[in-house]
């Protein structure tokens, strides 16, 4: 600090500066950003509990062990059916389901839905029948698909697409409605023409909010899946559940749902991923 | 202090550029209902102006300035822009929003080149001529960021850069400082000035701060509302063909306070015009 300008008191002219007095940090602040170490160790002992809880419960006799068995033990027979029962055949089979119906719902939804969000024509004509579909709940087209496509893959690929596709559409609608006016009049005031627009504000404006949409239509894939998957057919990872159920096979049921948990997490994780690497201007305080 | 650097047009040399003739416009809501916005509104922008459409909040200068730029149908009356009847926005009148119109996914420097982009201007001549606005506009330094990572004055010196950058024959803005503090408005007005006078650039301005109007503008056209009208058209003649660089200059002018008083008194006239009437209508 340079020498202090005439009629305004420094420190030093006058009363001694009052020593800062850091408050301890408490536990519960209202809204409050908490450290990443936090933050991770919190996430981790959740589970930790969870999983302790049920060792505990299963190691001491508290829980019928054929209904309920320890997490050991599922962990232990996940591993076998991996090692010797080509689990992985059928966890491969699930994801190929998941892969496909998903990429051609969102080929048909995501192009609709943003026509229907930016032209009012479009909407009037496509919204009353895609509305009416979202209220019907895609399982109750499996009798019917399984007599139009038999118990093969289009069965199932058919009705998570069904699932998928709806609701897609009118996330991305609305989405594509909440681009700002300005934005597309000021394209209109900078000379481009309607095709232009939509390829050169429309679509990246609301690119980042379709990604983000995906990844929940994603999650509401899986859903159907193993539905799919329980109700007609012997291979993927509902199938080979549905088949622990059978035999009363509670830990292979279990390590099912553990796979299914695992492989959501990893595909939340690569859209995560791929909105970090697409979209870099959403990351405040950049360079 | 340093003098008033003369106008680079003497007045009296200055072509009608922007010629508004009884535009008016109603807006109509779900059949029945409707509202008169603007009736019979007449002014012109001469070549190298600066015209502030000045008034009260609902006196439809908004709605004027948007059917200038083509993005609102006047009902009533016609505009033409160097002789060409207006229809539909095009890039010879591009504008500035209130709100911030930057393109999020793009950085500072292919915002300013967004228009040429459209309108496909070769390469270097586009890299050339943003590099050039975005030296103007006081941004250079931040060329390389994106929207997100700059304030609301820069943001709006982005869409500045990126409008005056495709050429337009006229820049139109709409309110454009409003969102701003006052000390970044003020700084904005100043640097307004500036660019305007080195783009030689006809700027038609919406405002509701009577200063801002006062400071930028060379003819002040101020609007009555229900329904929109031209109340007066204003010559700012106390500057004498010359234009501030700075709020002190004006401050210390002679003529600024007879001016600001002026439109003070057609201000509140106006609010005793609507209490006059609301109370006209609750008897």
């Amino acid at each position: 600090m340079g020498p202090s300008v005439s009629g305004i008191a420094s420190d030093r002219d006058g009363a001694a500066p009052l020593p800062a007095k850091p408050r301890a940090r408490r536990i519960f602040e209202y809204k409050r950003a908490i450290p990443w170490t936090w933050a991770l160790g919190l996430g981790i002992s959740i589970w930790v509990l969870f999983f302790g809880l049920w060792e505990i419960a299963s190691v001491r006799g508290w829980v019928n062990a054929t209904f309920m068995p320890a997490p050991h033990t599922v962990l232990g027979t996940l591993y076998v059916m991996l090692a010797e029962r080509a689990f992985l055949t059928d966890i491969m089979v699930s994801v190929y389901r998941i892969v496909v119906s998903f990429l051609a719902a969102s080929a048909i939804a995501v192009p609709i839905g943003v026509l229907m969000g930016c032209f009012r024509v479009v909407d009037a004509f496509v919204n009353p029948f895609v509305a009416a579909w979202r209220y019907l709940p895609a399982p109750s087209f499996v009798p019917l698909l399984l007599m139009w496509f038999g118990a093969g893959e289009g069965s199932k690929l058919a009705l998570l697409f069904i699932g998928v596709v709806f609701f897609l559409a009118t996330l991305v609608m609305d989405h594509t409605r909440a681009v700002r006016t300005e934005l597309i009049e000021t394209g209109m005031t900078l000379g481009a023409s309607r095709r232009q627009i939509l390829r050169t504000v429309v679509v990246p404006a609301v690119l980042p909010n379709i990604l983000i949409s995906m990844r929940q239509m994603l999650a509401v894939s899986w859903t159907y899946l193993v539905i799919a998957e329980i109700v007609a057919s012997t291979t993927g990872i509902g199938a080979v559940m549905m088949r622990g159920q059978r035999f009363l096979h509670v830990d292979e049921i279990m390590a099912g749902i553990v796979v299914i948990g695992v492989l959501g997490l990893a595909f939340d994780f690569l859209f995560r991923f791929a909105h970090r690497l697409l979209f870099p201007y959403l990351q405040r305080g950049n360079n | 202090m340093s003098p008033l650097p003369e106008s680079k047009i003497a007045p009296a040399a200055r072509r009608s550029k922007l010629a508004v003739r009884g535009v008016g416009k109603t807006f109509q809501f779900s059949g029945r209902e409707t509202i008169e916005a603007v009736r019979g509104v007449s002014f012109d922008v001469m070549e190298n102006e600066i015209c502030a459409l000045l008034g009260p909040s609902g006196c439809g200068k908004s709605t004027v300035l948007r059917m200038v730029a083509g993005l609102e149908e006047p009902t009533s009356g016609a505009m033409t822009l160097d002789g060409h009847r207006i229809e539909g926005p095009d890039k010879s009148r591009g504008m500035v929003f209130q709100a911030y119109t930057s393109f999020d996914w793009l950085t500072v420097q292919q915002n300013v080149e967004y228009g040429m982009r459209i309108n496909k201007v070769p390469k270097t001549e586009r890299k050339e001529r943003a590099a050039r606005f975005i030296d103007l506009v006081k941004l250079t330094r931040f060329r390389n960021a994106y929207p997100s990572q700059l304030s609301g004055g820069m943001r709006q010196r982005v869409a500045i850069a990126r409008t005056l950058a495709n050429d337009p024959s006229i820049l139109l803005m709409d309110e454009p400082f409003g969102a701003l503090d006052a000390e970044t408005r003020w700084q904005m007005q100043e640097l307004m000035v500036g660019i305007a006078e080195t783009s030689q650039t006809t700027l038609l301005l919406v405002t509701h701060d009577l200063e801002e109007a006062i400071f930028l503008a060379d003819r002040i056209v101020f609007m009555s509302r229900h329904p929109g009208t031209v109340r007066e058209n204003l010559m700012v003649d106390f500057k004498k063909g010359r234009r501030f660089q700075s709020r002190e200059q004006m401050i210390e002018a002679p003529g600024y306070y007879e001016l600001e008083k002026k439109i003070m008194h057609l201000m509140r006239d106006e609010s005793r015009r609507d209490a006059d009437s609301a109370a006209g209508q609750a008897h």
